[in-house]
């Protein structure tokens, strides 16, 4: 089973009426890797998801997880997923404990030692109704629930959403942890700084059509750089808008910033043969510059 | 502020209007059917019937044809039906909106609580005055389509009390949604006034000594003065209406006075016994890990306030039958006598003259199917449909059960509630009879229970069917208890004329009474007919959950 791909879509298409939500959709996820997808809200990623789940059916194609075919052997892969749908919802008359026993049940018991460590790592309260539960709190019952069967494949629709930037990264830590195991995450976000730091490669998905598959690493090769510059004195736009490389110049007095993706020699040479250049700051350029550089004029 | 008043106002009005149309409609269209069957048959027989079953249904002493479909389709069943809509509506106004997290949301705009209220309320009775305005042209027309005189009919007041008399319902649930914030107090306490008083108005009567006890029940100012032979009783008629201004007051009181409440189900008893340490053990037996077991068992815990209300309801009007069948009129009983049978069908059936009868009438004709169909249809509703509308039923299948699984794990639960409620009916009949020294066979009564139960389970394997079909609860719960209200009613209309008697097979109501198991005892072939129909709703559920897309909320 663990030579096949965790996922895999074929030609995996969505209509609702007149509506192409997903359309020949093809990926691959690989045990081991967090594989991010992201797009736009609308774009059609939580209906792929959903397919995958048999939540719906496809109008055309097919998935699988772990080489088994995701609507015939719908009840075996559910054995080794985890899953937080977008927009959990849970019974808000039971007790977060209560919401685990009832799915650990259903998998016939869990591992009540591990169950709790997740709930210490996340600081979640599992005595509480889930009703009474703010969104957040809410949130880490569904991401316990989806890791507390040690799952071979997880998939996770918008899982951060309501969560705090100090969770945020204990469950990066998890998707982690759970790859270094040997499992693969799914990881659907239009969040681009969280596919970032997690991912290793990353699918974009735009008006139901797989654009791009790229590892993130690939991605940043691209090499765009946000370049923030400060002079001594205001200095005009059209400086360095010469440099090759240069885009998105924008100035105001004396700092000017810009997109860059050509020689950083050049660039320091424009900026400081008239003026006197105080300081400089240059970083990475996140997913969503990329995805707008290079991917504007695609579908 | 006009503007956002205006979209409340008509918001409302856009989710409530459905349900009171095809409500109106669907009494319009018994009435001209109504009408039909009476105008075949001879009505004489009307005048031989006691006083209060008359009084009951609305029909005074030689009233014409066109008196009686008025009166049974219309003060009976269309008044109830009206009360039971507008009550629905009144329930969810403010309730139903803090149960979805939208009020909030609503209040967030400058706008006040008062006027959120008057405006539900505006719009509440703009919604039942449509759907008294579509009676009222079926009213007229109905006579002028079949030909039928229908003498000096107070058609006009007859509507207007009606009208008010639904008003009276809804604002009453609108009040108490509006104090509590829960759907379920207002709902639960509001039709227990309803059905409680519609009962009672048409039982006390028949005890002389009791007769007045009648005017302390609200249905009495609506059907005691008779409004279509009767006129406008206009002190009826201000006791009603004061009442639902009454509320309206309370309503705009309550919402105003308190929290509003999250998406929170509140604090409950088991959760006070969790609480506290010498009874944490036994409430985490009782709510905890127990009740979540199995699919099925936590579809049972979910329900259980339904059982709390139901079955102490059957099990204690059914044990009132019995003692209360000794204290009956003795006139009444030999009256009872020249009752034409085919008449009693519209209740049931039955003959006030022995104690099988009398249950018949008051009990098994009517409230304990009631109380049965509620039940499995309220579970079989919340099985499917209802999961798919809390957005939960992705998780559940997220683990490895298969659709089919889900399905047969919630029929289960639907199961037993249909055989919780009808044991709790046998013990009250079997009671009741034993109370009063009646000697009913309780091997006929149990067959008779074990029928209704099985009646049940048929409307409820269709709501499950629909429910799977749509993943829609309004489809499932309106659909499956709009036929089982038309096919009683059906079942009774057809077998009063002879010609269509035949018809009445089509009615999952003739394989309940038809076969008199009261006195004949089990008919195993009508009870397989019901069993299949059960059987077949569930089969079809299983096909039809498994071959579509999962519903997103919204």
């Amino acid at each position: 089973m663990t030579d096949r791909p965790a996922i895999s879509t074929q030609q995996l298409t969505k209509h609702y009426g007149e509506v192409r939500a997903v359309v020949d959709l093809d990926l691959e996820v690989e045990a081991g890797e967090i594989f991010g997808f992201l797009g736009p809200n609308g774009a059609g990623k939580t209906t792929t998801i959903r397919a995958i789940m048999d939540e719906i059916r496809p109008t055309s194609g097919s998935a699988s997880i772990l080489g088994l075919d995701t609507h015939t052997d719908s009840v075996e892969i559910r054995r080794h997923i985890g899953y937080i749908p977008g927009d959990l919802a849970m019974y808000p008359n039971l007790t977060g404990r209560d919401t685990l026993t009832y799915f650990a049940n259903l998998r016939d018991g869990v591992d009540w030692t591990f169950v709790d460590t997740l709930a210490e790592r996340l600081e979640a309260d599992l005595s509480k109704k889930v009703g009474d539960l703010s969104t957040g709190n809410r949130q880490k019952v569904g991401i316990i629930q989806a890791f507390m069967n040690r799952p071979d494949v997880l998939i996770m629709d918008e899982p951060s959403s309501g969560l705090d930037p100090l969770v945020q990264r204990t469950f990066q830590d998890m998707m982690k942890e759970a790859t270094a195991d040997g499992a693969a995450v799914f990881l659907s976000s239009h969040t681009l700084s969280e596919v970032q730091r997690a991912a290793d490669r990353v699918g974009i998905i735009r008006e139901g059509h797989l654009i791009a598959v790229e590892g993130v690493q690939e991605l940043r090769s691209k090499a765009i750089r946000r370049v923030d510059l400060y002079f001594e004195e205001p200095i005009e736009a059209s400086v360095l808008e010469a440099v090759r490389g240069a885009r998105d110049v924008e100035v105001r007095n004396h700092h000017a910033s810009l997109s860059f993706d050509g020689h950083m020699d050049e660039l320091l040479a424009a900026a400081t043969a008239q003026n006197r250049l105080r300081d400089i700051s240059s970083q990475e350029a996140d997913l969503e510059e990329i995805f707008l550089t290079y991917y504007r004029a695609e579908v | 502020m006009a503007l956002t008043l205006t979209n409340v106002f008509t918001k409302t009005a856009r989710d409530r209007w459905k349900s009171t149309v095809i409500g109106a409609v669907t009494l319009a269209l018994l009435l001209l059917f109504g009408m039909a069957v009476y105008r075949d048959v001879d009505v004489a027989f009307w005048d031989q019937m006691p006083e209060a079953i008359r009084t009951m249904f609305g029909i005074p002493e030689g009233a014409d044809v066109g008196g009686l479909a008025y009166g049974a389709i219309y003060s009976g069943y269309g008044a109830l039906t009206m009360a039971a809509i507008a009550l629905a509506a009144g329930a969810v106004a403010i309730a139903g909106e803090e149960k979805n997290g939208t009020l909030g949301l609503l209040l967030g705009n400058p706008v006040s609580r008062t006027r959120v209220v008057l405006s539900k309320a505006a719009s509440m009775v703009l919604v039942t005055g449509v759907g008294f305005a579509i009676l009222w042209i079926a009213a007229i027309a109905s006579p002028v389509i079949l030909d039928v005189d229908i003498g000096s009919m107070h058609i006009e007041a007859l509507m207007l009390m009606m009208f008010v008399n639904a008003l009276f319902y809804g604002f009453l649930a609108l009040a108490l949604s509006a104090w509590t914030g829960r759907t379920g107090i207002a709902i639960g306490a509001t039709s227990g006034v309803l059905v409680v008083g519609f009962v009672a108005t048409g039982l006390l009567p028949m005890f002389e000594s009791l007769a007045d006890l009648a005017r302390a029940f609200p249905w009495y100012y609506f059907s005691a003065s008779d409004p279509k032979f009767g006129g406008m009783d206009w002190g009826h008629f201000a006791v009603l209406a004061g009442g639902t201004l009454a509320f309206a007051g309370l309503a705009v009181v309550g919402v105003n006075r308190r929290d509003l409440r999250g998406q929170s189900e509140g604090r409950k008893l088991i959760d006070r016994l969790r609480d506290n340490t010498v009874t944490a053990r036994l409430a985490e037996l009782l709510a905890g890990r127990a009740r979540v077991s199995r699919i099925w068992v936590k579809s049972a815990s979910d329900h259980q306030g339904l059982l709390y209300v139901i079955v102490p309801v059957l099990f204690f009007m059914s044990l009132l039958i019995g003692p209360m069948y000794n204290m009956l009129d003795e006139t009444m009983a030999s009256l009872a006598d020249q009752f034409p049978e085919n008449m009693l069908a519209l209740f049931g059936g039955g003959d006030l003259a022995t104690p099988e009868g009398f249950y018949q009438i008051e009990m098994f004709g009517l409230m304990i199917p009631i109380g049965i169909i509620t039940a499995t249809v309220v579970v079989a509703t919340a099985a499917l449909a209802g999961e798919e509308k809390r957005n939960t039923m992705g998780l559940l299948l997220a683990n490895p059960v298969s659709r089919s699984t889900i399905v047969l794990q919630k029929t289960v639960t639907m199961v037993l509630y249909g055989v919780i409620v009808g044991v709790g009916s046998f013990l009250g009949v079997a009671a009741g009879s034993i109370l009063g020294g009646l000697g009913m066979d309780l091997g006929n009564v149990a067959a008779t229970t074990a029928l209704a139960t099985l009646l049940g389970l048929a409307f409820g394997g269709l709501a499950l069917a629909l429910g799977a079909a749509t993943g829609s609860t309004a489809i499932a719960a309106y659909g499956s208890t709009g036929l089982a209200v038309i096919t009683f009613i059906a079942n009774g209309f057809l077998s009063i004329n002879e010609s269509f008697d035949a018809w009445t097979r089509i009615s999952p109501f003739h394989y309940y009474l038809g076969s008199d198991p009261l006195l004949e005892g089990m008919d195993w072939v009508h009870a397989g007919i019901l069993a299949g129909l059960a059987v077949l709703g569930v089969a079809a559920s299983v096909w039809l959950f498994g071959r579509r897309d999962l519903r997103t909320r919204g």
